[in-house]
């Protein structure tokens, strides 16, 4: 007995995805000036974004030492009073860190927006790194990454990135836990000097912001030091390896992941081949998941995607699985891979992941520190937020025929890299 | 301030709503009120297995996620010791989508063996890569059973040990589903860009016909009163030392619940915070530590966690966390240290109401309490709290024989 309508209801996709343009003011320095009121509520967020990521550091550890010691102690203040202001306001002090940039950004109620500018002012501008901090800074970090060692997964990523571009490579270095016994303020203070300056730095506001609120911002990006020694960062050709296999005792699954080198975001297949990644492993239900999970219940997740850098990105497909699984799973990681090379991806579900992509963006961008995070990554790519808009335009106009012709060309088995944690 | 809308259907399904113009997106929270703590002790971690099934296929709909995902969705679920909560967010155009989805699996399952034989694979892999590769992934095990005599709360959501999943049977899961799973055990909280009017008249159509099931009333065992120290010790293969201490609290509704909270921020909420800056940043006793309460509706667990240094022994490093105890208990709080804990608060509250989807699971979370209004009175509620009385939970709360100590010691 059917007791109600079996009937699905009808779907639409919306052509465009919401993504208001921020206004930028450009400072007399050069820095940058991304605004966004946007908020109903009575928040607001501002990021600081430096071209400071790890692949900007010559001495290990010393770009995510930097970052992170910046609110440990300025010229005013102690770390302790630093944190203690913080909190007291109930504001959000957050450091990110990755290859190409460090990300500090403060949240706060709109009600406390100036102080917390104040203390933004002082962690920017006039950190003092002092020893004692770096010591208790270094310790922990220590104790923490040598935890992180003993996790496949964690261990895994390192290992492929090494195995990518050459363990000398910005982009796959990882250091050893010693190297911070060696790390000295000097480094830190050598770095900060270095890079963190207006030309390689700018701003995003977003929330409920007021003309004053502005003209704080304002007061901020043009406290930054213009000129001196521009840094570059020195890429070598990256050197591959093409398996990888490391034992790990007393693992119970196997960490893998394959990938192969492609290019940055702005090289214009780069949104074609994030649909195809999608294809394969981009979304719960997608052929990988179907396959390792669904289909043999190897394991409890599996993801594909692209992955992008300033100055190079790659292919990956990332999953744990129960050990005695491991050859069985990378033979139907390949093998999906292949058939990507094969067959035309039916029409249905190519509409279907594209369908995917463009709801994942309306999502991403939902709320004002969604939409803060989509403008930083649009600006750090060389775009503004009509960015979304072209990616979208892009999306919808891919055919069955476009992705096995960009299958084809990128995704052969030469050039593969496969790594196995476990 | 969300504005609440509610509607119950006449099957009694309860209906909560919050219209946002400003996004593109509605989200659709649907919350049962079964748990980890309604499991038998013999079959734990059944309400996360079947949290899983709740993916197998429905009455009418063979997959659940291939229209989620055409429609540009996206959708997961997670169960606690309390309830099982399933969410969805679409694009408003689609929202109607998601009821149809929702209704479906409520009306009933597909009850398919192949998803269970997967399923209950998945989760055996979830259990080892979450549990047991994982160092310290067991603590959570040790510990609620030390904390926990006869309240089900002594297991965690993943269960007890592999093999209760892997001997779950189809005739199980069905008789879990038609136990648990009822309009009349459920609600339904929508979020964004959608009316209230629209909301009513789409659950109408699609959850109304649902009819209303057998819920037998849960009747769960108090905790007794804790009253003598427990303490264990164990060696593992983790990279350094570490350290539990856990007590016992309120449940989730009790007038001492915003005191014990604001216990738990101010020992760890922050940098600023009493156990970071004595125990990790002065005396350089830890590398890491952390407190926090369950919240859970029954009573609950105040935990505090430490990594002690290397070459800080065990004993040390828990003498020091008492030392602040006893301080909390004895000295009196600052005004503008419980000031700082309140504007924590407020601001945590505002930032974790900024998408449609968290504002549709917390609706939904506060309903299934039964006071769906708390949700824009909790920031007053804690502003109102007087540090004495943080000062008097403190002495109730921290008693060593009223506390459970789980150690872990290194075996490198």
């Amino acid at each position: 007995m059917k007791i109600f309508p079996d009937m699905q209801p009808p779907v639409v996709i919306p052509e465009r995805v919401n993504a208001p343009l921020a206004e930028v003011e450009r400072l007399p320095n050069g820095v940058e000036l991304h605004v966004l009121d946007c908020s109903q509520s009575d928040v607001m967020r501002v990021s600081f974004v430096f071209g400071a990521g790890t692949s900007w550091q010559s001495v290990p550890f010393s770009a995510s030492a930097t970052v992170n010691l910046l609110s440990e102690g300025t010229r005013s203040w102690t770390s302790h009073e630093i944190s203690e202001q913080l909190d007291y306001y109930g504001s959000f002090f957050d450091v990110n860190i990755d290859r190409d940039y460090a990300v500090d950004t403060f949240c706060c109620l709109t009600k406390f927006f100036e102080r917390t500018m104040e203390i933004a002012r002082e962690v920017i501008f006039m950190p003092t790194f002092p020893e004692q901090e770096l010591e208790i800074y270094a310790m922990k970090r220590k104790q923490q990454l040598l935890i992180n060692r003993t996790k496949p997964d964690f261990v895994a990523r390192e290992v492929f990135g090494r195995t990518l571009f050459g363990a000398d490579h910005p982009y796959g270095a990882s250091s050893p836990v010693e190297s911070y016994d060696t790390l000295s303020r000097d480094d830190l203070v050598r770095f900060y000097d270095a890079v963190y300056r207006a030309e390689n730095c700018f701003m995003v506001a977003s929330g409920k912001i007021s003309q004053p609120h502005r003209e704080v911002l304002r007061s901020l990006a043009a406290e930054f030091r213009a000129g001196g020694a521009a840094v570059d960062r020195l890429f070598p050709e990256p050197h591959t390896e093409y398996e990888k296999y490391m034992p790990f005792e007393g693992a119970v699954q196997t960490s893998i992941r394959i990938g192969k080198m492609m290019f940055p975001r702005q090289h214009p297949d780069f949104i074609g081949l994030q649909v195809a990644a999608s294809v394969l492993g981009g979304y719960f239900g997608s052929r990988l998941i179907q396959n390792l999970r669904e289909r043999h219940g190897f394991t409890y997740g599996v993801y594909a995607a692209m992955v992008n850098f300033d100055k190079a990105g790659y292919f990956a497909i990332a999953t744990e699985v129960g050990r005695q699984f491991t050859d069985e799973a990378v033979r139907e990681i390949y093998a999906e891979v292949e058939r990507l090379c094969n067959e035309r991806v039916p029409r249905e579900e190519l509409e279907m992941v594209k369908n995917i992509i463009v709801g994942e963006m309306m999502r991403v961008l939902d709320g004002p520190f969604g939409l803060a995070d989509v403008t930083m990554e649009n600006v750090q790519n060389g775009f503004d937020n009509s960015y979304i808009d072209h990616t979208v335009a892009r999306i919808r106009s891919l055919t069955p025929d476009d992705v096995l012709g960009l299958a084809q060309r990128y995704l052969g088995r030469d050039g593969f890299v496969t790594v196995l944690v476990g | 301030m969300i504005a609440v809308n509610r509607h119950t259907l006449s099957n009694g399904l309860r209906i909560v709503h919050n219209e946002d113009r400003s996004t593109q997106m509605v989200a659709i929270n649907v919350l049962y009120d079964v748990g980890a703590r309604d499991e038998e002790e013999g079959r734990t971690g059944f309400a996360h297995l079947f949290e899983h099934l709740m993916f197998g296929g429905s009455m009418n709909i063979p997959d659940y996620d291939a229209p989620v995902q055409e429609a540009g969705g996206e959708n997961n679920a997670w169960t606690t010791n309390d309830f099982t909560n399933y969410y969805l967010t679409l694009p408003a155009q689609n929202a109607e989508v998601g009821f149809w989805l929702e209704s479906d699996r409520m009306l009933g399952l597909a009850f398919s063996s192949e998803s269970l034989e997967v399923q209950r694979q998945v989760v055996m892999e979830e259990f080892k890569q979450r549990y047991l590769n994982q160092p310290y992934g067991d603590s959570s095990h040790l510990t609620r059973a030390m904390a926990y005599t006869v309240h089900p709360y002594r297991w965690p959501t993943i269960g007890l040990e592999l093999s209760h999943i892997a001997d779950a049977s189809l005739d199980d899961v069905k008789d879990f589903f038609f136990r648990f799973y009822a309009p009349n055990n459920a609600v339904l909280s929508v979020a964004g860009n959608i009316t209230f009017d629209e909301v009513v008249r789409l659950a109408e159509k699609w959850f109304g016909p649902i009819p209303r099931r057998d819920i037998r009333v849960r009747n769960l065992p108090k905790e007794p009163v804790q009253t003598e120290m427990r303490r264990m010790e164990v060696e593992c293969d983790v990279p350094m030392d570490a350290l539990y201490l856990t007590f016992h609290m309120c449940n989730r509704l009790h007038p001492d619940y915003y005191a014990t909270d604001m216990l738990s921020d101010l020992l760890a909420n922050g940098r600023s915070s009493r156990l970071i800056q004595h125990l990790v940043k002065e005396k350089q006793l830890f590398s890491q530590i952390d407190a926090y309460v369950t919240g859970s509706v029954d009573d609950g667990l105040l935990q505090i966690n430490g990594k002690p240094l290397p070459g800080i022994s065990l004993e040390q490093a828990e003498e020091a966390v008492w030392e602040e105890l006893e301080r909390l208990k004895s000295e009196p709080i600052g005004e503008g240290e419980s000031e700082k804990v309140k504007n924590k608060f407020e601001a945590n509250t505002l930032f974790g109401e900024l998408n449609v989807m968290n504002k549709a699971m917390n609706l939904g979370f506060y309903k299934m309490l039964g006071d769906t209004e708390l949700i824009n009175r909790e920031i007053d509620i804690f502003r109102s709290v007087a540090p004495q009385e943080i000062v008097e939970m403190a002495r109730r709360a921290f008693v060593p024989h009223r506390c459970s100590t789980l150690v872990i010691k290194s075996k490198r």
